[in-house]
C-alpha cells in the first residue's frame, strides 16, 4: 500500500519543445496520418509533452508506487487549444488521491499543461490501478 | 496522406453514428508507440517481465487505444482543433493480434454553444469492451455571417 501522506506531491516537466518530427513520430506510431494542411498534433499527443510528469511519479523512490503491477484505468482530457510545432509546453502533475477498492489500489494523478506565455493548453486526469500481487 | 475538410455543424444530428475505425494492434506498433510517447514500461515491451507481473504477455498502452478513439473523432470532425474533451475507462487489456474497433454516436448537440457531445466505445474482435464510458466533446466555430440568406 502506497503511503497516503504523499497525496499532494507534485512534479513539473522541463519545457517540452514541440517539433514537426515529434508530432509526425507520434502520428506514425498511432497510425493517424491525415494532414490538415497546417500540422496540428492529435489531441492525445498531450501524453507525449506531459509524459515526463508521469515518469517522475512512477520513478519517485519515496512514493514507491508498485509500477510492475500498475495499469492505466481511466483517462480524461480537456483541450484548451491546439498544439503546433514551435510550442513550448510545461506540464505539472499532482498526486491527488490514493485509495483502495477490494484488492486494488487506485492512484489519481491530475495534470495541467501550459505554454510559454503561461496560457492553458490542456488538463488531464489519470487513474492508475495497482493490482496487489 | 489523406486530406480532410471540416464537418458541417448543421448536418450533425443527435443519435447519428460516427464512421467506425478498426485498428490491428501489433508488437511493432506497441514498440513504436513506446518510442514516440516515451512510455517504455516493460509490461508493454518485455514478454517475460509482463508474465512475471501476472499479465498474459505484453499489453498495449491504454493511451494507444485512446489515440485510436481520438482518430475516429477527428477523422469525423475533419479538424483536430475542434476536439475539446476526451475521456474513457480502460475496461480490458489489448494484446498484439487484437483488432479493436472504435465506434461512437452523437449524444447531444447544442445550437447555442455549437458544442456536440459524443458517446464512444472501443471493442475487440470478440466484442468485449476495451474502452468504455467514453465521452468526447467538440466545439464548432461561430457561424460566418456571410452564410445568411439574402
Amino acid at each position: 500500500m502506497t503511503d497516503p501522506r504523499w497525496v499532494g506531491r507534485s512534479y513539473e516537466t522541463a519545457p517540452y519543445q514541440v517539433t514537426q518530427q515529434s508530432i509526425r513520430d507520434y502520428m506514425t506510431a498511432v497510425g493517424d496520418l491525415r494532414e490538415d494542411g497546417e500540422l496540428i498534433a492529435p489531441p492525445t499527443y498531450a501524453m507525449v509533452y506531459g509524459f515526463d510528469a508521469y515518469w517522475q511519479l512512477w520513478t519517485d523512490q519515496e512514493v514507491a508506487l508498485d509500477v510492475a503491477h500498475l495499469v492505466h484505468g481511466e483517462q480524461r482530457f480537456t483541450f484548451q487549444r491546439p498544439v503546433r510545432p514551435g510550442d513550448q509546453i510545461r506540464t505539472t502533475g499532482r498526486l491527488i488521491a490514493i485509495s483502495n477498492r477490494g484488492d486494488m489500489e487506485l492512484v489519481t494523478f491530475e495534470l495541467s499543461a501550459r505554454d510559454a506565455e503561461d496560457r492553458p493548453v490542456s488538463d488531464g486526469t489519470a487513474l492508475f490501478i495497482i493490482r496487489k500481487p | 496522406m489523406k486530406t480532410m475538410s471540416t464537418l458541417d455543424f448543421e448536418r450533425i444530428s443527435t443519435g447519428q453514428a460516427l464512421p467506425s475505425l478498426t485498428k490491428h494492434v501489433t508488437v511493432d506498433q506497441i514498440r513504436q508507440y513506446a518510442e514516440a510517447s516515451g512510455d517504455r514500461n516493460p509490461i508493454h515491451l518485455d514478454e517475460t517481465f509482463a508474465r512475471s507481473a501476472g499479465l498474459p504477455g505484453v499489453i498495449a498502452h491504454g493511451m494507444l487505444t485512446m489515440a485510436f478513439a481520438n482518430q475516429m473523432l477527428t477523422d469525423w470532425l475533419g479538424d483536430r482543433s475542434l476536439l475539446k474533451r476526451l475521456q474513457g475507462r480502460f475496461a480490458g487489456m489489448v494484446v498484439p493480434g487484437d483488432a479493436v474497433t472504435c465506434s461512437g454516436s452523437v449524444a447531444s448537440k447544442d445550437d447555442e454553444t455549437r458544442r456536440v457531445m459524443i458517446n464512444l466505445v472501443v471493442t475487440n474482435q470478440r466484442g468485449e469492451r476495451v474502452l468504455n464510458k467514453g465521452v468526447a466533446e467538440a466545439e464548432f466555430p461561430p457561424q460566418r455571417s456571410n452564410t445568411h440568406a439574402a
